[in-house]
């Protein structure tokens, strides 16, 4: 029996944590322009970004790739600013995670967001407050328990990514192999008990995020 | 001094889009038009009518919280709308100190934070200082720690005018500030609102349409009607006397009876007016001396107060109206007795519990109903 190998858990769990941080700050922006802003083509712009939900990974993987990729705009610019390819690294990972985590985080925040009373946002209009000050000071307070159930949504669902980060991060061990993968790879040349340990790790720590969200949902708002 | 002037028109399909105007026309199912012409000197204005009348939607226009397709509105010499030079100031500088009808206080702040709120600007210690002296001034500063959820609506009330003064408010819009609350309370924040009067004079819009708020503050008041005003002058005049039988009806003025002219006498200085009942029943009740001629057709008021009930029939009395009646129903309207008496027509007189008790009212009595020529009023029809 080898020896235990801890990466993979690690990997994953800073995956998830950096694409945590990025999509609840992308996707409160977007979550409180979808809430609070009429614009042209609003829903579609809501359709668009909760597609990953329901596409094939492999689908959401390819075009990653082809974005992400040599050939690819962002894999241009990550290239020109970090000298080395983006695609087969731990933040290709991290950007499959969040992309696959966003429709999430802008689902649950912008219902916590339209749940915000409006006359709130006016009252501190007519307090002299601008649109900025009164979304730090009004919304975001008053819809917060929405999005820390948003954030923790973002974490558990980052953490098991597997279809679009194997194609845009690869299984490269010791690298870009997460914990899923690596669970896969176990489960296929039958190391069963390294397997069945990230798997009850994996399901304790969803099981918690899960239960935890559940109870800040629950739990009220201040708006009755 | 502010000025108002302003047009604007709600179809169907926008009224049901725009969360923020909802309320405010709910009575209006096929569209509405607010479309109203004032100026508020500083002192209380009240801005009465019924409920979807337009008067809301006003204080949100000058607020900026909605925003009329013409007009101007203006404080002293500065332009806070202008449709034809199309200036519309930022909600956040036109400086309306506004209570909100179910006062907006921000759930998530304390008493104190919510007063200090308006004041970002200024370092911790003089905005902490300023809050707790608002909050000493409306005798809530106990309560400065707690919650708004956590605190009674009397002084969640007073809190919430803490908050608009503590912004420097040019205008004051205080909407249904009153509506919340019991009649101690009531009476409370009616007395704070006079210091303030006393003290800033600055324009107060109050949205109302209790009358006893409008007698007691206003010192002008504006009666809505579907978007327009109808009538402005003097509350006590107003709604006192009303001439429009709209406003009437507003006002609480329960007795209004259509009639004829039967008599008219010089000599007494009185006219007779025979009013019809429902089942072909006639009332005959003595008005004062008016200009219309005899057999012209009537609409009279009398106000449920200045109706008097008598177990027996008075005799050596002023008043020359004193009609035999039977009590058709009492209904108890908070803190006043409805009592209906049929008389030829349904009359309706306000009286206290107790003398309900001491006369030994009930339905079935007979009774006699009792009221000065001078307690009657034509009305314009309308």
């Amino acid at each position: 029996m080898r020896e235990i190998d801890w990466f993979p858990l690690w990997l994953s769990l800073r995956v998830a944590l950096v694409s945590t941080v990025i999509v609840v700050f992308a996707g409160v922006a977007l979550a409180w322009l979808l809430a609070r802003q009429r614009f042209f083509g609003r829903e579609a712009l809501d359709a668009i970004v909760t597609l990953p939900l329901v596409l094939p990974p492999t689908v959401l993987g390819y075009y990653l790739l082809v974005v992400l990729g040599r050939g690819g705009p962002a894999g241009r610019l990550f290239e020109s600013l970090t000298g080395h390819q983006l695609v087969f690294t731990w933040q290709a990972a991290v950007v499959a995670a969040s992309v696959g985590a966003l429709p999430l985080v802008v689902k649950t925040s912008r219902a916590a967001i339209a749940s915000v009373d409006c006359v709130y946002e006016d009252a501190a209009r007519t307090l002299g407050h601008t649109e900025w000050q009164v979304f730090r000071r009004v919304t975001l307070p008053l819809a917060s328990r929405g999005i820390v159930a948003a954030a923790m949504l973002a974490f558990a669902r980052s953490l098991g990514d597997f279809g679009a980060t194997l194609m845009v991060a690869g299984d490269i061990p010791g690298r870009t192999q997460t914990a899923s993968i690596a669970i896969y790879d176990a489960a296929q040349s039958g190391h069963d008990r390294y397997a069945v340990t990230l798997v009850l790790i994996l399901s304790a720590l969803a099981f918690a995020l899960m239960y935890a969200t559940n109870r800040l949902s629950s739990a009220g708002t201040f708006n009755e | 001094m502010l000025n108002v002037k302003i047009r604007k028109t709600f179809g169907k399909q926008f009224v049901e889009g725009d969360s923020a105007m909802r309320e405010n026309v709910e009575g209006a199912k096929d569209g509405f038009v607010l479309d109203v012409d004032f100026a508020a000197a500083p002192g209380v204005t009240i801005l009465f009518g019924a409920s979807g009348s337009g008067k809301t939607l006003t204080l949100k226009s000058v607020a900026g919280l909605a925003r009329p397709e013409a007009g101007i509105i203006s404080v002293g010499e500065e332009i806070l709308f202008d449709s034809t030079r199309r200036v519309s100031l930022p909600i956040r500088e036109r400086r309306v100190g506004y209570v909100f009808q179910h006062l907006a206080l921000f759930p998530h702040l304390s008493a104190l934070a919510n007063v200090e709120f308006p004041l970002s600007d200024l370092p911790r210690r003089e905005r902490r200082e300023r809050a707790l002296a608002l909050l000493q001034n409306f005798r809530v500063e106990h309560a400065s720690g707690r919650l708004p959820r956590a605190i009674s609506g009397g002084e969640a009330q007073r809190v919430a005018l803490a908050r608009a003064l503590a912004s420097d408010p040019r205008m004051l819009l205080l909407d249904e500030p009153l509506s919340a609350l019991d009649d101690a309370a009531k009476l409370d924040i009616i007395a704070d609102l006079k210091k303030i009067n006393r003290e800033l004079r600055l324009p107060i819009l109050y949205v109302t349409h209790s009358r006893d708020e409008a007698l007691m503050l206003g010192e002008r008041a504006l009666i809505y009607e579907r978007g327009r005003i109808v009538a402005a002058g003097e509350p006590s005049v107003v709604l006192g006397a009303p001439v429009k039988g709209s406003v009437a009806r507003l006002a609480g003025v329960e007795n209004i009876f259509e009639g004829r002219i039967a008599r008219k006498s010089a000599e007494t200085g009185m006219m007779t007016v025979e009013l019809c009942g429902e089942t072909g029943a006639s009332c005959r009740v003595e008005i004062p001396l008016g200009r219309h001629v005899e057999n012209e057709r009537v609409t009279i008021a009398v106000r449920s107060g200045d109706v008097l009930l008598a177990t027996e029939k008075p005799r050596g009395i002023s008043a020359r109206n004193v009609l035999a009646g039977r009590i058709h129903a009492i209904e108890e309207r908070g803190d006043q007795t409805l009592v209906r008496v049929s008389s030829g027509v349904l009359w309706t007189a306000s009286v206290t519990k107790q003398s309900v008790g001491e006369l030994g009212l009930a339905a079935g009595k007979e009774v006699w109903i009792v009221f000065k020529t001078y307690s009657c009023r034509i009305l314009d029809v309308d």
